[in-house]
């Protein structure tokens, strides 16, 4: 078990911070983290499948409701063991997700997908929010006319209409979920790049979560090791390598093996 | 997702008081339990019925949009299903009373029952029903199927009332088609009264609609529509929670769909008796 971190950041340049998260409160299966995002960097949170990274991600957006732990998003505190209202809207105005799979509602075209966030929390005009939609949408470098509906951009495309969706509130951290599963390797590719483009522009914090190796080689400022539901290491990439750990052994050096 | 999923996680956990962010209508585990269904159950009706009374005040919002289509889905996809099963039922009824009035050498006023039972009781019950088969599981599948992709998720992640984003349209939607599906399908039962009492039985379309003038009311076409309401809302109701209630495991899709027929029939057949017991027991409201 590493050593809990304490931030030397300001709390206006923390993203995210962490402390004992313990959590679902009626059966637990992460135990006991501590995380730390900066504005701008971008933390990966690397897993075998059911180490419990999901389960972190839906504590960290309020979706489950903790045992134990404080959540702080961009500064403001958070009380993941008694969520109100009020303090859930806060918190999920601070937070874009990007879910497995994308998640988008099939049902609504995708510009609709890309205003509902805007219609609800900004008040925006339909107009307004679909110039805003149309902007967020070529971001992330994608073109559709007012009907295209999700299934027909393809899965590389739905991802990038959830980032767009994730980030239509502008938001101080991004929480993305197996990002890049299923994609080829050219879109994957592309994607991080996207990705790492807007990181740069809108200075917000990014926090991955994924069974894949192939995150770990790409620019993190920080690597957390996940099992059995505890962060079991800490470090770059560099310094994990030479871990004697079997499981971080194990996940980094799958690579290799392939 | 990488984490194994256990029964009643998703939605699992409403905060206190987030009404806002449509926590509080996410079902608890206790909806699992007996009893802990109609909580969940209340609970979808309480945001439904208020997020359906801003859809009123505000026909132009967002979640407005999405009555236009699932009132194309539910409403106008009904109507061959109702249309044909509609005339079949009114010669049905043609034939079964007339059957049972032979004995009493009452035939020829068989028309008489027709028009009277067929709008207060057999248009809006036969539309529930068939709706039921119809729709029903088609909605708890919609949400099931969402719930699984993480769609409910998202929106709650956004803040964003499943309730009054899936649900309410649904419920406009209903509310909307099935007194009108009640309406169309008054009129073919009596279409197809028609069709039996005058091809079958012998007796001439004057004849019968003389009878069926004598026998309808308005009131009696309103009892109907007023019923179908009530239908509207139990199938609406029912079926969302049975679909948004659901884990992620991909056969709880066809389980809520199941279950969902079933509840909605029992439903919907509970508050028809009710309806004719309170008819019954208060003879005044019978108009």
């Amino acid at each position: 078990m590493p050593s809990s971190t304490s931030s030397p950041l300001s709390s206006s340049e923390r993203a995210l911070e962490v402390h004992h998260l313990s959590g679902p409160s009626d059966s637990p299966i992460i135990f006991d983290i501590d995380l730390f995002v900066a504005r701008g960097e971008k933390l990966l949170v690397l897993g075998p499948i059911q180490s419990g990274k999901s389960m972190l991600m839906r504590h960290l957006v309020g979706l489950e409701c903790a045992s134990t732990g404080t959540i702080a998003v961009d500064g403001h505190a958070f009380d993941p063991t008694k969520p109100d209202e009020k303090a859930l809207r806060t918190l999920r105005a601070r937070v874009g997700v990007l879910f497995e799979g994308s998640a988008l509602l099939r049902r609504i075209s995708v510009l609709e997908n890309v205003e509902l966030p805007l219609l609800e929390h900004q008040h925006s005009s339909r107009a307004r929010a679909r110039d805003a939609a149309r902007e967020l949408l070529a971001e992330v470098g994608i073109e559709v006319d007012d009907r295209t509906m999700p299934v027909e951009v393809g899965r590389a495309g739905q991802r990038r209409v959830a980032l767009a969706r994730a980030l239509a509130l502008r938001p101080r951290l991004l929480l993305l979920d197996e990002p890049t599963l299923g994609l080829d390797s050219q879109a994957a590719h592309d994607f991080d790049e996207t990705l790492h483009a807007l990181q740069t522009k809108y200075d917000f914090g990014i926090v991955i979560f994924s069974h894949e190796i192939r995150h770990a080689y790409a620019p993190a400022n920080e690597i957390d090791v996940l099992a059995g539901g505890r962060i079991v290491a800490r470090g770059t990439r560099e310094s994990l390598l030479q871990s004697d750990d079997p499981v971080i052994h194990g996940l980094l050096h799958r690579r290799e093996r392939e | 997702m990488s984490v194994p999923v256990q029964r009643g996680e998703v939605g699992s956990r409403p905060s206190r008081g987030a009404f806002l962010t449509g926590e509080w209508s996410a079902r608890h585990p206790a909806g699992l339990r007996p009893g802990g269904r109609f909580l969940s159950r209340g609970r979808v009706a309480v945001g439904a019925l208020h997020w359906l009374g801003w859809i009123i005040i505000s026909p132009r919002s967002v979640v407005s949009g999405g009555v236009t289509r699932e009132l194309e889905t539910l409403g106008v996809g009904a109507l061959r299903l109702v249309g044909s099963a509609s005339i079949l039922v009114g010669l049905i009824a043609t034939f079964q009373v007339a059957y049972q009035l032979k004995q009493y050498g009452a035939e020829s006023v068989s028309a008489l029952a027709i028009g009277w039972f067929g709008t207060r009781e057999v248009g809006p019950l036969v539309v529930a029903l068939l709706v039921v088969t119809r729709s029903a599981s088609a909605i708890a599948g919609e949400f099931a199927a969402m719930t699984s992709n993480g769609e409910i998720d998202a929106l709650r992640a956004m803040s964003l009332d499943p309730v009054k984003y899936l649900v309410a349209p649904k419920l406009a939607a209903m509310c909307i088609a099935l007194p009108a599906l009640t309406i169309i399908a008054d009129g073919l039962i009596t279409l197809g009264g028609w069709v039996g009492t005058t091809f079958f039985l012998g007796f001439n379309s004057r004849y019968y609609l003389e009878q069926i003038r004598t026998s309808l009311a308005a009131s009696d076409l309103a009892i109907g529509v007023a019923k179908s309401f009530f239908f509207a809302f139990v199938i609406a109701i029912i079926a969302s929670d049975e679909g948004l209630g659901v884990d992620r495991r991909v056969a709880a899709i066809g389980e809520a769909a199941s279950r969902a027929v079933v509840y909605c029939l029992l439903g919907v057949l509970a508050a028809d008796t009710l309806i004719n017991a309170i008819f019954y027991f208060i003879p005044a409201l019978v108009l």
